[in-house]
């Protein structure tokens, strides 16, 4: 009995614990983000927005750099056209996620479903070289790719990120997609092939079907990284998608909390709507792509 | 290839699968081929290029000539790389203790029965969700020594006297950089140990405690062994990320104050992009790839040798 009771109270601490560590920090931008500059800072502090006002997120939409400098708050923000980037940078960072994941699907895939059923002369070396290349940093590699892309001309452009980030998202969702080939079973891709079913129609009409679940599973990982990717669109780009946008922001003098808040807000909360969405999908691509 | 009569005298149908076989493998190869070029144009190559630049010296000019080891030796006489290079040992130690163990104990809480659970278990993918550069921002101004919150409850709650400023001292800044990387990656570690709890079989805590095991005996020789695979992915995969730890750090502190936080990623940036330095950039960078490369070799050698051991007990 008494053990139970112990046991409860050390779960519930516990909970809140990590209600605390979880919370608290993503709280305060939360609270930052509804809130006028002049409501920043003050003592005792804020614990709920006195005036909730949306300023902070209309400023973002509209370019308005100065949201709060007419009122009598006078929270000034210098002018600049930062903000104004973020909306197309918004676009920006779904247009090259969105090509990322269907470069993804369809080259890792293919290979995947090689390395599952096909095997050819040399693909365990192959299959465990591309294993070995996802332990290779992107950050130990980016000079060579910043010197093509400006021989090239194509530093600060989309393309440049499309092409760099499938340097390191390939062989995460090769080794996700081959693995879950590897669970679906291949006895109607044999029942199809006596039906006199191309090797490819197999794969197109019967294989993709039922593998949906590891598609999206891969899918959903690899925008994840693509969205949240900071050092590459930093350097090979002046700051094309998201992160680094709302990252240079914090650099501005005078540039008021509450609308960084905001502009924090937008970058965090598509992961996180993502991430709760398919959370059963997303932890079982992290848990094959780890353990296995 | 080898023989041709060698193959005409096998039985037809030997023949035939031998034909389908044939096939099978230049369809595998075919399909597979894109991503191989890939893989070898995007990683392979850069990998070289950067090993040949650190070998080099490179004019602003942009002509190269070899200098053998001379930019390593340039290095390792740098005190700041010294510097850096023991902020980043110190930082990855950090990230992979309180990421790790923090991860393990929001795992093993979150596998036991509760009101509420079910928020738990959502709540803990939401760090892992933020981009890392964002963990940074939302960390440094959670911080703030003039606005933040935490500086504001720990002082209603009279633990301290004044608001502190821990990103303007040296220790300060990089405590805060290990919490705020760990902040992310405890949750990471503890979906991933949660996923292993899971796959623990119900009767086998059952039967332990019928036998009369206590909980530290049940965690010690039950839960612990069977999560060893699990938890030896995610110690190399953390120590991993600590060293490579880039866009938090960059957006807390961007190294400071002074360099108190320029780990080897920080020095490699600035060495590439401030001071255009190729040379000394890329060494940098190969020390940074042999780091990675050894801690996933030892990964392998350990992931092998516990999924030996599992067997051997099943």
């Amino acid at each position: 009995m008494r053990t139970s009771r112990l046991r409860t109270l050390v779960v519930y601490l516990g909970f809140a614990l990590f209600l605390i560590w979880v919370l608290f920090p993503l709280y305060f931008t939360v609270l930052s983000s509804f809130m006028a500059p002049s409501e920043i800072g003050v003592k005792p502090f804020h614990w709920w927005p006195e005036n909730p006002t949306l300023a902070n997120y209309i400023a973002i939409f509209t370019g308005d750099s100065a949201p709060f400098s007419t009122g009598q708050d006078g929270g000034i923000v210098s002018s600049t056209d930062a903000v104004a980037r973020l909306v197309p940078a918004i676009g920006r960072s779904l247009l090259v996620g969105v090509a990322v994941v269907a470069s993804n699907l369809i080259i890792a895939g293919a290979a995947g479903y090689a390395f599952s059923r096909y095997e050819f002369r040399g693909s365990t070396v192959a299959y465990l070289l591309l294993l070995a290349s996802r332990v290779v940093p992107a950050i130990a590699v980016v000079l060579p790719f910043f010197v093509a892309f400006r021989h090239l001309g194509l530093l600060n452009t989309s393309l440049a990120l499309i092409i760099s980030y499938n340097a390191f998202t390939l062989p995460l969702a090769i080794w996700l997609l081959k693995t879950y080939f590897d669970s679906v079973p291949r006895e109607l891709e044999e029942a199809a092939k006596v039906d006199g079913a191309s090797r490819l129609r197999c794969l197109l009409m019967i294989v993709t079907p039922i593998a949906r679940p590891g598609l999206i599973a891969a899918g959903l990982l690899v925008f994840l990284e693509a969205w949240s990717e900071f050092f590459y669109s930093l350097v090979l780009t002046n700051s094309l998608t998201v992160p680094p946008v709302v990252a240079g922001l914090q650099n501005l003098q005078q540039f008021s909390w509450t609308t960084l808040a905001a502009a924090t807000m937008f970058t965090v909360v598509p992961p996180v709507l993502i991430a709760l969405a398919f959370q059963r999908y997303i932890v079982a691509g992290l848990a094959a792509g780890s353990v296995k | 290839m080898t023989s041709t009569a060698e193959t005409t005298s096998r039985p037809a149908t030997r023949r035939r699968t031998s034909v389908r076989a044939q096939a099978d493998a230049r369809f595998g190869l075919l399909l597979a081929t894109p991503a191989l070029i890939l893989v070898l144009g995007l990683v392979a190559w850069p990998g070289l290029r950067t090993a040949v630049y650190s070998l080099q010296r490179v004019s602003l000019a942009g002509e190269e000539s070899w200098t053998g080891l001379n930019n390593f030796r340039t290095l390792f006489t740098d005190e700041r790389f010294i510097h850096s290079l023991t902020t980043t040992v110190l930082y990855a130690v950090g990230f992979l203790l309180v990421s790790t163990l923090l991860g393990l104990g929001f795992a093993l809480l979150l596998n036991e029965k509760f009101h509420g659970q079910w928020l738990a278990r959502s709540l803990l993918i939401v760090p892992w969700a933020c981009p890392w550069v964002m963990v940074g921002m939302i960390w440094k101004w959670f911080v703030d020594g003039e606005v933040g919150a935490l500086n504001a409850a720990l002082y209603q709650f009279g633990l301290i006297d004044s608001y502190a400023a821990p990103l303007s001292d040296s220790t300060g800044a990089l405590v805060v950089a290990v919490l705020a990387g760990a902040w992310r990656q405890a949750s990471f570690t503890g979906l991933l140990i949660l996923a292993g709890l899971q796959t623990i079989p119900k009767e086998l805590p059952q039967a332990a405690m019928v036998d009369g095991a206590n909980v530290w005996q049940r965690f010690r020789h039950l839960t612990l062994p069977w999560l060893r695979p699990v938890i030896v992915v995610v110690v190399i995969i953390n120590t991993i990320f600590g060293f490579m730890q880039f866009d938090t750090i960059w957006a807390l502190t961007q190294g400071g104050p002074g360099d108190a936080t320029s780990v080897l990623s920080i020095y490699l940036y600035e060495q590439l992009f401030v001071y255009t330095n190729i040379g000394l950039g890329s060494a940098t960078a190969v020390v940074l790839g042999g780091i990675a490369l050894v801690l996933g070799f030892v990964f392998v050698k350990l992931l092998y040798r516990s999924n030996a051991i599992t067997e051997g007990v099943e």
